[in-house]
């Protein structure tokens, strides 16, 4: 059967799924669920067909949502719990990343407060990695603007042992015994300024799908890649209008690729160069940028969670936008056409590819 | 307990659930006993009510009759609402 791609975009006012014909060429637009809850994320398990929405919602609390029949309905899972003893209370859930292949009942939740919760039962219920949370630095991490979250979760592709997060404001922490223990992973290498120990306000760090050891990262103001081996961030942005943003993607297959959407620092949308994708084809040596079919000089914004690409080929990339559209490439960005409009403002989107 | 608005769909559809119960507290755990669905939407992992719910007895606020230690007498109708809010 012909692989086809499901959009989960997440919004501020509920969670809409653009369902894609098998050329991708056109979408069939549902929702919104859970409205007006604010989703801040949603994902695919590719293992099991499992989609989970991220929920956060002032009426009864946040919560996790899981949907085993393709999103048709959704049932509340317990919620991620702080232990006793805390003054830290469950506010958030910021991403949802589904384990390793390797560990097939595996689910990782960031949450806010910033902490790292496990789930080895599918995503029905959550424990806290302890772990993390005893890291001593812990006292130092701070709330970014959008708060203080765990947001990136970036597993090997190989070693399901090996995994790096990424807090706003804390760092990256990386593991490689599957959680037991963790380091501060924050040298970097070319940037214009070091900074201390946590204050890195991490953006968004990818780990590559097959290629062990490959990182992609956006930090505030910086760019960075990784190679396996490597045990310091190379900070490189040649062609960039500007260091600052949120959306990243990397490449399912090639792993020397990826893509991101620079905003300017202060104003925070695209401004003035015009909403584009950027892409790096040398491992963020140099950057070349995607605009053909977006709106020239558009000063849009996409956040955090607001891009993401299916596994076919050519690939396909997707974003989302603060003005309720979501834009879509064929051909892993060569250009662009508008698939939704008027949604309310798009928090993420995450392509779920179907077989 | 009458549930409005929201708390209708986390309880499965349930509009209301008739209790024994002398305060607030009891009634709010009888209501959990009715329909654990309940029980994360109301109170955080510590225990605490969350914010943005509402209780009446009757007319009246318990925020301003004790709140969950707020007493109940026979006949008398909790309402379960979420507070405005949100924008």
């Amino acid at each position: 059967m012909a692989k086809k791609v499901t959009l989960l975009v997440g919004t501020k006012k509920g969670l809409y799924i653009l369902r894609g014909d098998s050329g991708r060429g056109s979408w069939a637009c549902e929702g919104p669920e859970f409205a007006p809850a604010e989703i801040h994320h949603a994902a695919y398990d590719p293992r099991d067909g499992s989609m989970f929405a991220a929920v956060n919602q002032t009426w009864g609390g946040s919560r996790i949502e899981v949907s085993r029949d393709m999103g048709k309905t959704w049932k509340t899972t317990k919620n991620p719990a702080f232990p006793e003893g805390t003054d830290r209370t469950f506010s958030k859930t910021w991403h949802i990343e589904p384990g390793h292949s390797k560990t097939p009942n595996v689910v990782w939740a960031g949450t806010e407060p910033a902490a790292l919760f496990k789930s080895e039962d599918r995503g029905e219920t959550w424990t806290i990695v302890k772990s993390l949370d005893d890291q001593p630095s812990r006292a130092k991490w701070v709330p970014g603007f959008g708060g203080m979250g765990l947001h990136s979760i970036a597993i090997d592709a190989t070693d399901p042992k090996k995994m790096m997060v990424g807090i706003s404001v804390g760092g990256v922490y990386r593991t490689e015994d599957g959680g037991t223990t963790w380091v501060q992973d924050n040298k970097v290498d070319g940037a214009p300024s070091e900074r201390p120990d946590v204050f890195y306000c991490i953006h968004k760090l990818l780990a590559h799908p097959v290629e062990s050891g490959v990182r992609f990262m956006r930090v505030h103001e910086e760019v960075y890649w990784r190679d396996p081996g490597e045990t310091t961030w190379r900070f490189s942005t040649p062609g960039l209008p500007t260091n600052f943003g949120f959306a990243a993607a990397i490449h399912p297959r090639d792993t020397q690729t990826a893509y991101c959407i620079p905003l300017d620092g202060m104003k925070r949308t695209a401004s003035p160069f015009g909403i584009g994708v950027y892409r790096t084809t040398d491992k963020g040596k140099s950057w070349d940028r995607l605009d053909k079919g977006l709106p020239e000089g558009a000063p849009m914004e996409s956040v955090r969670e607001g891009m993401h690409n299916d596994r076919l080929d050519p690939m396909g990339l997707y974003f989302g936008t603060a003005n309720g559209d979501v834009w879509a490439s064929r051909n892993e960005g060569e250009s662009w056409s508008r698939i939704a409009q008027y949604l309310p403002y798009v928090t993420s989107v995450h392509a779920a590819t179907i077989e | 307990m009458l549930l409005h608005g929201v708390y209708r769909g986390f309880a499965g559809g349930a509009r209301d659930v008739t209790l024994d119960a002398g305060t607030i507290r009891e009634a709010l755990d009888g209501l959990v006993r009715a329909h654990p669905s309940l029980s994360e939407r109301l109170r955080d992992e510590h225990g605490k009510l969350r914010p943005h719910l509402a209780l009446f007895i009757n007319q009246d606020d318990a925020r301003l009759l004790g709140w969950e230690d707020a007493p109940l007498r026979d006949g008398d109708i909790v309402h379960v609402i979420p507070a405005l809010s949100g924008g």
